[in-house]
């Protein structure tokens, strides 16, 4: 794919993506766009459906309606391994480490879906079993000085303090290689100064690693001011989109945030 | 003033009323399910037993208090539960002396028990002293003594500790202590003896002292080094005990050495485990010539011992079909290639100093475990037989809990499979139906069947292996050539490895449609041309029983593995539980085909007709340690590959996994398959040592043993396992009085690992890859990689 044809047409584009849970709406009739190279975040107050939706681009719930296109192709229905193995790749609103791990199996473990070797392969340790593992390894190392975190390579994962265990949960999502990089509130339970390591962080992984981002977050001021898109989620419904500056201005999203008067809430139903 | 006196008194020793309580619950119910008449004088052993360890625990509540109040609660303790136990034993002579059979309510207590408890000799319990030949009981009469609360302080009707292995007494002590009164007394010393002993440790602190000693172990270079050759030095002992060509052994252990002996050699596997463990990545100022001539020494020494009881005491390992008696020079010419094998190893691997340690405790310690066969006899080795057919399940059990966390109860099932089919490739048994016909599957007669399998196996194996071969290369021609598109139409996957896109579904299909219809082509013009006659007539169908058997259960493995996909834990246990059920099941009620009840017969071992000797029980014995010692290698192998880390991540979180990109059903499948093929091969092993196979031989429990000795060895650790199956089958075989008991220890050793060791005994460590992982990074960059 030439780099013309990936800046003129969007690296995911979801199409009236809805997600019931019986009588209840997660996500209706949601449409977006991803440019390549572009961070993207979801914002919404809490049971807004940005994780859902999170789960319908990831391949863990299949949405009822709509089409999510990846680089072109029609990606709802897959298997999440499927997914992955086309270049998604994602962490988790709850760090979600492979426990009895070390930090580097748990990195090699994001390498799997590009790996090739089987068991017989591995039972006889054939050549190109044997190069493909060591370039994995390397692999897994560089991506663990790239987070900071290849002093503690033989540890156990769920020994590392909170900050580090999200930095592997991204660098395990890197090893697979993505285009596009999901990151499910990767701040979450942070302080501002490591907030604001993490937003660097983010960054970098856009203009040294050209990953195309989606991020849901609720740290505003994060969101505002790394977020190439801002798309606004309530009740499962798109309310606002654009750039950050555009969206903080939207009565509609002020008000979902806020609260409004009663009467200026109805005369505001009414206009839509 | 008397009264509230007393008041405090009973509350003082309160700890001690109540631990007495406990503990005489617990001894009652020792002797309620029989205990004490099994193990005769032992059972006073197991009693002292229950009161240290509640002595213990009593010192351990009370450790702030001072020694007196501590001991006069042991004292409390030990007569509580005196007075409980003879309070039973005087209701069941009150009984037995009104008439009632106590027998017909309470199975286990017998006369026997109160002849242990109270002291009080036979002669004295039993008018007739002697046993019934048929019913194996005592003839009815008056007692003449019964109730033990009566027995007076008497040296004459003392406690006779007995106690000794097989018939022989170590311990002949008569303590002049009988009745109620010694025995209280006995309960309340053992109780007062561990209070006193926790008491004083407490006290002084040993913390201190077990750090310092930890560390003068791990600084010191002789502590180090007697770990590394303790396999060496538990078999030196064994050799000591052992006559050599016709002469005498130089430790003579009398009646009992066949026990020792057998424990020497699980000690060795055991140390051997320590000493591989303990190896150290030091790097010690030895030359190379130094450190290999210290290893090939070694070896030397170690295949000269082998050598010289070959040829000194006849002991075969290897029969060919003309010396059924089994080879002396083919023996030789084993040991002799096992030995430049080893050493040819030493030689490349002792170029790097660091792995001088590992290399040498690696060796010796296979070396040890090779030679230890040798000197051992057929009931010994018998036992090591069993052992290792227990650690072969063990490992392939190991691949589906330890490694994917799928707990598979049905364990047995695949078992059963390779037993079963290596029994109808080779028994000679005929089974006739009701009007004396060959009934269902002919066990006898089947050898053309057999061989046309062989040879078609073999024919298939080879055709697809060419087809495979010759259709990849075609591929990745065509991939070069197509790289640029190939790049531009993968989706974004990237591959890291040395090879581009696998083949895509279609192509695969259509390699393995020609692979099958080429051989079925292939052998149908072999077989009708006769070259599969002249071919595999002489091929031993244990080879063809190996094969065979090894592909049922992989395959059955799969087909367990397709339903029980989507369950997870205990789900999946009920499920798997249910299906080693069935299998048991099938073989014992399709009896047309599989011989029901009555089982399969006349299973040829793995050797020429007419073999005896040593050779006999020593090849099935290097075969199972051959046999396990390739499944602990290719699980290793799969351990540290992707697929075991596909597994390890698939156990700690399914959905998490998934979504790193791991198929789900692939790697399940895999585990299922090769847990089971695992078991096809001890199947194989096992019919071949048993010759005789019956559906009973393949119950829960066999699932639930090895089940067992993975937990307790460790899951996910192959010592762990090998460990596991020493304790729980070896141990158990040595003291076969225990051996009724051997569910009671499981249950007790399960509850006791889960709670102080969950990780098992000797639980998997973690990998340590950064060193080499920077390393590889370093060469990358470096473009050497």
């Amino acid at each position: 794919m030439s780099d013309g044809a990936q800046n003129s047409q969007p690296i995911l584009q979801a199409t009236s993506v809805t997600k019931r849970f019986g009588g209840l709406i997660a996500v209706g009739d949601l449409d977006l766009a991803i440019m390549p190279c572009q961070i993207a975040s979801v914002i919404g107050p809490n049971g807004a459906g940005k994780t859902t939706f999170f789960n319908c681009i990831s391949g863990f719930y299949a949405p009822e309606e709509g089409e999510i296109r990846f680089l072109g192709h029609p990606i709802q229905g897959l298997r999440p391994d499927q997914i992955t193995g086309r270049g998604i790749a994602r962490t988790f609103q709850n760090i979600h480490l492979f426990a009895g791990m070390t930090v580097l199996e748990n990195v090699l473990v994001g390498i799997h879906a590009n790996l090739s070797s089987t068991p017989v392969g591995a039972l006889l340790r054939l050549p190109h079993n044997a190069h493909e593992e060591d370039l994995a390894l390397a692999k897994a190392y560089e991506l663990l000085e790239f987070v900071e975190l290849a002093e503690v390579g033989d540890y156990l994962a769920t020994n590392l303090p909170y900050g580090s265990q999200r930095r592997l949960e991204i660098a395990r999502a890197l090893a697979s290689d993505p285009t596009l990089l999901l990151l499910d509130e990767p701040t979450a339970g942070m302080n501002p100064q490591e907030t604001e390591t993490t937003m660097h962080f983010i960054r970098r992984l856009r203009d040294e690693r050209d990953l195309t981002i989606l991020l849901i977050e609720h740290d505003m001021h994060l969101v505002m001011s790394i977020s190439d898109q801002v798309t606004v989620l309530d009740y499962g419904r798109k309310i606002s989109e654009g750039t950050p500056e555009q969206v903080q201005q939207d009565p509609l999203v002020i008000e979902a945030y806020l609260g409004a008067p009663a009467d200026e809430a109805v005369s505001g139903f009414l206009d839509d | 003033m008397l009264y509230a006196k007393l008041q405090r008194f009973v509350s003082s020793i309160r700890e001690g009323l109540n631990a007495g309580f406990v503990a005489g619950v617990v001894n009652l119910f020792l002797i309620l399910i029989g205990i004490s008449t099994q193990l005769r004088n032992l059972a006073i052993f197991l009693f002292l037993l229950v009161m240290m360890i509640f002595g213990i625990r009593l010192a351990r509540r009370l450790r702030e208090r001072s020694l007196g109040h501590v001991m006069l609660n042991a004292v409390a303790m030990g007569a509580v539960a005196t007075v409980m136990i003879f309070l039973l034993l005087a209701l069941v002579n009150r009984w037995q002396a009104k008439g009632i059979d106590v027998k017909q309510y309470f199975n286990a207590i017998t006369t026997e028990t109160m002849e242990v408890l109270s002291g009080v000799p036979e002669e004295e319990l039993h008018p007739n002293p002697d046993i019934d030949p048929l019913t194996g009981e005592y003839e009815a009469g008056e007692p003449l003594r019964t109730n033990p609360l009566r027995l007076s302080f008497d040296r004459d009707t003392a406690i006779h500790l007995r106690f000794g292995l097989t018939g022989q007494s170590w311990i002949d002590l008569k303590l002049g202590l009988g009745g109620v009164h010694g025995f209280m007394l006995l309960l309340m010393l053992s109780g007062l003896l561990s209070a006193a002993v926790v008491w004083a440790a407490v006290r002084v602190d040993t913390s201190r002292y077990r750090v310092r000693t930890s560390a003068y172990v791990a600084g010191n270079p002789i502590a180090h080094w007697l770990v590394l050759l303790l396999p060496l030095i538990a078999f030196a002992f064994l050799w000591l005990t052992k006559g050599h060509a016709g002469g005498g052994a130089l430790i003579n252990l009398g009646s009992g050495a066949q026990q020792v002996q057998l424990l020497l050699s699980f000690m060795i596997i055991l140390f051997a485990l320590v000493s591989i463990r303990a190896a150290q990545k030091t790097t010690r100022d030895l030359g190379y010539s130094t450190r290999l001539a210290v290893v090939v020494g070694l070896v030397i020494l170690l295949a000269g011992l082998a050598i010289w009881r070959i040829v000194g005491n006849n002991t075969y390992f290897v029969a060919p079909p003309s010396e059924p008696g089994g080879s002396q020079t083919l023996s030789i010419i084993l040991v002799l290639a096992i030995a430049a094998v080893m050493v040819l190893q030493n030689i490349r691997a002792l170029r790097d100093p660091s792995r001088f340690e590992s290399q040498l405790a690696g060796t010796v310690s296979l070396g040890v475990m090779l030679l230890m066969p040798l000197y051992l006899d057929q009931y010994q080795n018998d036992v090591l037989t069993l052992v290792g057919i227990n650690i072969l399940l063990g490992l392939g059990l190991n691949i589906v809990v330890g490694y994917a966390g799928l707990l598979d109860l049905g364990y047995v099932a695949f078992f059963a499979l390779g037993s079963y089919t290596y029994a109808f490739l080779s028994s000679r048994q005929t089974v006739m139906d009701a009007n004396n016909q060959p009934a269902g599957l002919k066990f006898d007669g089947n050898t053309e069947m057999v061989l046309t399998l062989a040879a078609w196996m073999v024919t298939a194996a080879i055709i697809a292996s060419a087809v495979a071969a010759i259709g990849i290369y075609l591929w990745r021609r065509r991939e070069t050539i197509h790289a640029q598109q190939a790049q531009a139409t993968a989706n974004g996957r990237r591959i890291l490895g040395t090879r581009a896109v696998r083949p895509s579904k279609s192509i695969s299909l259509l390699l393995i449609v020609i692979a099958v219809g080429t051989s079925l082509i292939a052998a149908f013009i072999l077989d009708s041309s006769g070259v599969y006659d002249r071919v595999f007539s002489g091929v031993s169908p244990f080879l063809i029983g190996l094969v065979v058997g090894v592909i049922t259960s992989g395959i059955a493995g799969i087909m367990l593995g397709i339903p029980v996909l989507r369950l997870r834990g205990d789900y999946l246990a009920i499920v798997t539980l249910g299906f080693g059920e069935i299998i048991r099941l099938l073989f014992n009620n399709l009896r047309d085909f599989t011989g029901g009840p009555q089982g399969v017969l006349q299973i040829p071992r793995p050797l020429p007709d007419g073999a005896s000797g040593t050779v006999t029980y020593l090849s099935i014995v290097y075969l199972v340690f051959l046999g396990a010692g390739l499944v602990a290698f290719f699980s290793i192998r799969l351990n540290q590959s992707r697929t075991g880390r596909a597994w390890s991540a698939m156990k700690s979180d399914e959905s998490i996994a998934q979504s790193m990109g791991i198929n789900l059903v692939q790697s399940k499948l895999m585990a299922f398959a090769i847990g089971a093929a695992f078991a096809g091969i001890g199947g194989v092993i096992f019919a071949a040592r048993q010759r005789n196979i019956f559906p009973g031989d393949f119950n829960l429990n066999v699932s639930i043993e090895v089940l067992s000795l993975v937990i307790i060895g460790g899951m996910g650790s192959i010592p762990g396992v090998i460990m596991g199956a020493v304790v729980l089958i070896g141990i158990p075989e040595v003291l076969r009085e225990l051996s009724t008991y051997r569910i009671l220890v499981f249950g007790a050793l399960l509850v006791a690992m889960v709670i102080l060791r969950p990780r098992g005994l000797l639980p998997a460590p973690t990998a340590e890859l950064q060193e080499r992982a920077a390393g590889l990074l370093y060469r990358k960059k470096e473009g050497q990689l």
